[in-house]
Formats: C-alpha cells, sequence, structure tokens
C-alpha cells in the first residue's frame, strides 16, 4: 500500500511542478492576501475631511471648530462660504462631513443660551457614517461641558462622576491585521485544499485519465489519499507562511501554542478535503469545479464571522452560520492565536469541527468510490 | 459584416445555453451575493453579550448597571462572583465585554470624588471593540452629568450649551444595504463580464476551435465583439436583477437617472471586456484565465472603497488604488443612486473610465491580433 501512496503522490506532485504559473499564484496569494487585509482593511476612520461654513465668524465660533479640528477624527481643510458650495463638495464625495456655524453663535452663548450647529454627514458608508455622527456629538459634549464648568467656576478635577478604565483584551491597540490574519489561515486552509482537489480529481475525469488509474491495483482510498497528499503540504506551507510573515512583519503575537493549532488544522482538513472531494464528484469540468467551490466559499466567508461580527446578523443568517465549519474554525484559530486559550475552552468547536469532519469526508468517500464504480 | 458578427453570438449564445449549470451560477450568484452583502455586511454591533462584576451592590451601582442596559449598545446577560469567572465568560467568547464595579463606588460617587470603574473589551475584533469602547465612555459621561445635576441642584436644560444637530445625507438610516448594493452593482459589471469573456476565449483555444474560425473570412474584430455581446447581455440582466431586488425587497432609493446609470454601466463594461481580453491573450488555459481573474480580484475588491474606505488606507495603498478601475465605477454607481447627482459631478469619473476603456480595449485587440 505504501509504495502505491507514493507513486500517487510523486505523479500528482510532477503535475503541480509543471504548471509553474499556478504554482506561483499558491504561492503569492496568501502573501497578496495577507498584504491587502492587513494594511486595507481599517474600519478606524480618522481625519475625516470636512468642511466649514462658519457663518458667526466669532471667537466663540473659533473656538468649536479648533475643538473639532483637534479630535483627530475631522481634518478640516476648506472653509466655505454657502450651504450650496457645502453641497457640492460633499455631493462630489472629496468631503465627508461639514460643519455649519449659525449667525448669532457666539452671542448665544453669551447670553447663556443653547446654541445650535449643524453638522452634515456623508451617510452612504455607514460603518465612516456612524463613527462620524458620534463623533461630531461628543466634541460638542465636551465643549459644553467647559462650558458650563467656567460659567459655574467649577474646578473640573473635583467634580463627582463615573470614570471608566476600559482595559481592551487580547487586541490591545485594537488593530485590525491582529484580527484578520488569524482569520485568513482558516480561510486558507478551507479554500485552497477543496479548490484544489476538486480540481486535480476533476482534471483526471475530464483528461479521461481516470479509467487508466482505475484498472490499476491502486484503491480508491490509495488514489484520494495520494492525491490529497500534496495539497495538504502545500496548505501547510501557507499556513507557515501567514504565521511567519504575520509574526515577523505584522507583529501579530501569538498567545497560545502553535502545536495545538497545527493539530487542529489538520483535524480541519479533514473537512475541507471532504468538501474538495464531494465537489469533484457533482462537478464534470475543471470550470464547473472552479464555480462550484467560489459558490461554497463566499457564504462561507460572510456567514463565518471572517469579516463582519455574527452579532449584527439577522437571527435566521445567524442561525445559518452553524452548519459553516468555518465559523468553528475561526473560533479556534483566533482563540489559540489572539486569546491564547487551550482546548478546555474550546472543547464545542473542536467537537464540531471533528463531527463535520467524520461526517463530510465520509460521505465524500462514498460518493467517490461510487463514481469509480 | 454585421451578419457575420451575429452568427458568432448566436454560436456563442448556444455554448452558454448548453451549460445550464454555469449559467444557474451565473443568475443566482448575483442573487445570493445581494443577500450576503445587504445582511451581513454590517459592523454596528448593538446588544453586546455583557457580564457585570457588581462588588458594590448599591443601589448606585444599579443605577449604573441600568444606564448600561438602557444604551442599546449592551446586553447585561450575565451577573457573575469574580474577577476569574468574568474572565472566563470573555475568554469563550460568550461575553464580549465586562464591567467591574469595585466595592466603595456608590462611596466616592457621593463623596465630590471621581468613582472608578473597570471596564473590559473583547479587542480581537477591532470593529466591534472600538464601538463598545466608545459606547462604554459615553454612556459613563452622561451618568456623570446626572449625578452633577444631583449634586449641584442644576438643570443641565437650561444650561447654555452646544446643540448639534446632525444632518445625515444620502443615506440617513445608515443602512448598510443602501452602501453594498450599488458597489455591488458596480462590482458585478467588472467581475462577471471579464472572467466569462477570457473563458469564452480561452476555451476555443484550448479546445482548437479557434484555428477553424481563423480560416473563415471572419475579421478579428467581428470575432471578438461577437463573442462578447451575449456576455453584455448577461451583465446588463444581473444589474436590472440587482437594481429590482435592491428596489423591492431591500428597499434601496434611486435618487439619480437611470439612463445616466446604464449609459455609463455600458462604459463600464468596455473597461472590463477589454481586461477580460487581456487576459485571454495571457492565459492558455481556462484555470490559468481563472488564477489571472481571482489574482486580480482581490485588490480590485480592497482597493477600490468597496468594503472599507479609501481614506483609512495607508497613502501608498490610496495611490494603487487610482489605477482600479472598479474604484471609479464605485464614485459612479454610488453617486447616481444614493447621492442622486449627475454627470456634472461625475464627469471626471468618467473621463476616468473612458481613458481606461481606450487602454485596455486598443492594448487587448492589438495583442489579440497578434496571437491570431
Amino acid at each position: 500500500m505504501n509504495s502505491r501512496l507514493v507513486y500517487v503522490i510523486h505523479k500528482e506532485w510532477i503535475h503541480i511542478i509543471r504548471d509553474p504559473r499556478t504554482l506561483v499564484v499558491i504561492f503569492l496569494m496568501p502573501v497578496m492576501q495577507l498584504i491587502l487585509l492587513g494594511y486595507a482593511v481599517a474600519t478606524d476612520v480618522e481625519h475625516l475631511p470636512a468642511a466649514v461654513l462658519d457663518q458667526d465668524l466669532t471667537p466663540q465660533s473659533r473656538d468649536l471648530i479648533e475643538a473639532y479640528r483637534a479630535s483627530n477624527y475631522f481634518d478640516i481643510t476648506r472653509y466655505v462660504s454657502s450651504e450650496e458650495e457645502l453641497g457640492r463638495l460633499i455631493d462630489r464625495g472629496s468631503f465627508r462631513a461639514g460643519l455649519i456655524i449659525p449667525t448669532g453663535y457666539g452671542h448665544n452663548l453669551e447670553k447663556n443660551h443653547k446654541a445650535q450647529v449643524s453638522f452634515v454627514i456623508d451617510g452612504s458608508d455607514p460603518t465612516v457614517a456612524t463613527t462620524a455622527f458620534s463623533a461630531a456629538q461628543t466634541i460638542a459634549q465636551a465643549q459644553s461641558l467647559e462650558l458650563t464648568q467656567e460659567i459655574m467656576g467649577l474646578d473640573p478635577e473635583n467634580l463627582p462622576g463615573v470614570a471608566v478604565h476600559p482595559r481592551v483584551w487580547y487586541n490591545p491597540d485594537m488593530k485590525s491585521v491582529n484580527f484578520m490574519i488569524p482569520g485568513l489561515i482558516g480561510l486558507i486552509l478551507q479554500f485552497l485544499t477543496s479548490l484544489f482537489t476538486s480540481m486535480s480529481i476533476v482534471r483526471e475525469r475530464e483528461q479521461g485519465t481516470i479509467e487508466q488509474l482505475i484498472v490499476t491495483p491502486i484503491s480508491p482510498l490509495e488514489l484520494i489519499l495520494g492525491k490529497v497528499a500534496p495539497y495538504v503540504g502545500i496548505a501547510f506551507f501557507n499556513l507557515a507562511e501567514i504565521l511567519v510573515i504575520g509574526v515577523v512583519w505584522f507583529g501579530v503575537p501569538i498567545h497560545g501554542s502553535v502545536t495545538l493549532l497545527l493539530a487542529l488544522s489538520v483535524l480541519f482538513l479533514l473537512t475541507t478535503l471532504g468538501i474538495g472531494i464531494l465537489i469533484s464528484t457533482i462537478a464534470r469540468s475543471q470550470q464547473e469545479a472552479m464555480f462550484v467551490a467560489f459558490f461554497i466559499t463566499t457564504p462561507s466567508i460572510f456567514l463565518s464571522g471572517f469579516f463582519f461580527p455574527l452579532e449584527a446578523m439577522p437571527q435566521v443568517l445567524q442561525l445559518i452560520s452553524y452548519v459553516i465549519p468555518l465559523r468553528y474554525m475561526l473560533i479556534i484559530i483566533r482563540g489559540i492565536v489572539l486569546k491564547g486559550v487551550g482546548l478546555r475552552i474550546l472543547a464545542g468547536e473542536v467537537l464540531a469541527i471533528a463531527v463535520f469532519g467524520v461526517f463530510i469526508f465520509s460521505i465524500a468517500a462514498r460518493r467517490f468510490r461510487k463514481r469509480l464504480e | 459584416m454585421i451578419r457575420r458578427t451575429l452568427a458568432i453570438t448566436r454560436k456563442e449564445i448556444i455554448h452558454i445555453i448548453r451549460d445550464p449549470r454555469t449559467l444557474t451560477i451565473m443568475f443566482l450568484m448575483p442573487v445570493i451575493q445581494l443577500i450576503l452583502f445587504g445582511y451581513t455586511a454590517t459592523t454596528d454591533v448593538e446588544h453586546l453579550a455583557t457580564a457585570v462584576l457588581d462588588q458594590d451592590h448599591s443601589s448606585q451601582s444599579r443605577e449604573l448597571v441600568d444606564a448600561y442596559r438602557a444604551s442599546n449598545y449592551f446586553d447585561i446577560l450575565y451577573y457573575v462572583r469574580s474577577e476569574e469567572e468574568l474572565g472566563r465568560l470573555i475568554d469563550e467568547g460568550q461575553a464580549k465585554a465586562g464591567m467591574i464595579i469595585p466595592a466603595g463606588y456608590s462611596r466616592s460617587l457621593t463623596s465630590e470624588n471621581q468613582a472608578s470603574i473597570a471596564f473590559v473589551i473583547d479587542g480581537s475584533m477591532p470593529s466591534v471593540a472600538t464601538t463598545a469602547f466608545g459606547a462604554s465612555q459615553t454612556v459613563a459621561q452622561a451618568q456623570s452629568i446626572k449625578v452633577i445635576q444631583k449634586v449641584y441642584g442644576i438643570d443641565v436644560e437650561q444650561q447654555p450649551g452646544i446643540d448639534v444637530h446632525p444632518r445625515v445625507w444620502y443615506n440617513p438610516d445608515m443602512k448598510s444595504a443602501n452602501f453594498m448594493i450599488p458597489g455591488l452593482i458596480a462590482m458585478i459589471l467588472q467581475m462577471q463580464s471579464t472572467i466569462f469573456t477570457a473563458l469564452s476565449i480561452v476555451r476555443e483555444k484550448e479546445e482548437g476551435t479557434i484555428e477553424q474560425l481563423i480560416v473563415t473570412p471572419l475579421r478579428s474584430i467581428e470575432l471578438i465583439v461577437g463573442k462578447v455581446i451575449p456576455y453584455v447581455g448577461i451583465s446588463l440582466f444581473n444589474l436590472a436583477e440587482v437594481l429590482v431586488v435592491g428596489v423591492l425587497w431591500f428597499g434601496v432609493p434611486i435618487n439619480g437617472n437611470i439612463l445616466l446609470l446604464l449609459a455609463l454601466a455600458l462604459l463600464a463594461l468596455s473597461v472590463s471586456l477589454g481586461i477580460g481580453l487581456l487576459n485571454s491573450t495571457i492565459a492558455s488555459t481556462q484555470q490559468e484565465a481563472m488564477f489571472l481573474t481571482m489574482f486580480l480580484m482581490l485588490p480590485f475588491i480592497f482597493l477600490s472603497g468597496f468594503f472599507f474606505p479609501l481614506e483609512a488606507m495607508p497613502q501608498v495603498l490610496q495611490w494603487i488604488s487610482y489605477v482600479i478601475p472598479l474604484r471609479y465605477m464605485l464614485v459612479i454607481t454610488r453617486g447616481i443612486i444614493l447621492k442622486g447627482v449627475g454627470l456634472n459631478i461625475l464627469w471626471d469619473q468618467a473621463v476616468a473610465l473612458i481613458l481606461f476603456g481606450i487602454v485596455m480595449l486598443v492594448l487587448a485587440t492589438s495583442r489579440f491580433k497578434k496571437r491570431l
């Protein structure tokens, strides 16, 4: 059995090496994803370009503008003279926010009245808009508090109140790269192995060489194992690639056990290879295999919590997420890398991965054998 | 010429119809993406699972917990007895935040001092953590003002201060579906036509049928146009599909001119078809063509502003984004659908697309002719 298995692996390896372009793509892809996910995924919006329409032109209005400028949230780079001009700038998209201080603002404050200002926000991107929305209010609130203190002659140091000391665990700087890199490991494990396993099997069928393999003494199990082994190797190489670049270049800390991470990745491969073999029994051509792999990957990216928090999704989609194996794997990888937790806490997820793996792999193996016979 | 072009179009349509599975995927994919992007692409987390460790057990501490509960940001799901228990809940992911009110909280609150509490946040998901971070501060700030009012007997309503009236334009409810659906239209125009143009030409190459086409009186421009027409049709159909589902199901308002959207969509399609053609002159197998497209797709999605705001990216990536045509398409589709603006504002984006279209098509056809 062993030597036959080695022959199949050797044959598959030759296939891989003969197509150097694909090989380059396989190895470059994770690097590119790392760079994009590491640098381009930034939801913390600061320095939003903002324009100001100051119709008041008093020291008070300038104070308020200074407070907004100092906040880091808004870059005030333009003063306009009419609402139309402000509207045009925001329509064009070169500015995302606009502060309108009406005449009488300073006068109202001097007379100890409430002073009104308007704050225009481009709401098209909700992530940006929510941040801008709350920042606009927080700054004004702080400014009001200062005014009150001034008028009442209170000493801000000695006021009663609640002081919150936030402690951010696991990722104290809230860097998105720390969050994306563990997720990327799970995604690449799933996508690469299921895609390449299915394509390598379908290719044999498309070219008719699978019949030649069947008439040899190679058993279906040896055939499957032999064909998937090189891709398992590549997947682990990519895993190492991501970990090394993540730690060395992006400074992602690994708090947990790398051995445990590797062991559970092997367990997860049972699921992903099973999916790949299943696809190969459905697809008739390589093109179909690719489309089906994409078709499966897209929902698993979005319903696993890879980009967006599951908690914010509608209940129905949250329920669907329970049948997405990547969901559990992401919790495991993030748990080990970011939180440094072990098997004791991840037991439920590990069990889920194991059940999925056994279930999917056995169905896949059965269907595969049937197609061969 | 038209007759020959149409003959090629007919041949291509037969190819498409003969593969009903791929056809189904072509038409289903936009709907699935629509559902996924419309519902899942949101980071505004409310009702974050929160654990409370109240070591003070006073009416003041209960009041603070209630203030957090009332804020909508935090769901107080667990009351724990020790920091270890709190830590375990957060380690397990059962709770994403934890509030620790130390003993003596109420005492220091009444004695004109700041009373301190600790607020633990699971920072692993930064978008959630930043919201929680900000919310934890805002709630406490509001609570502090209440305390000041009580202690000094001041009515804040009568105090001077600044009232901010936020006006959120274009998408007043800040719904992510309104943001994602125009983006999805641009992405479909970009991706689908690129991949299918490339595949349809490479397929002929791979199967050797391209030689048969070359010996016919067909000119290469007729071949290209004929092969591309069905995919333009499919892309426009998908555009309509996304628009209809977006408007009827997700209630996305279309504030601008649909005819302008269609006209600029055709412009965008010419860019994508050019990229697809270029791809087909590089790739020799369908597999290679797909990998090439996948390789392009990633930077396209991330550096165009499709998911994440360009302004928040490092300067270098922002520069690179200028050579990504999807960037301009996104500004156009979002501008027309959300902002309701017209050509007077979008003209520079349209010019950028025209330039891209000309460069891509000229490059692609000249390379294509050489290969033939």
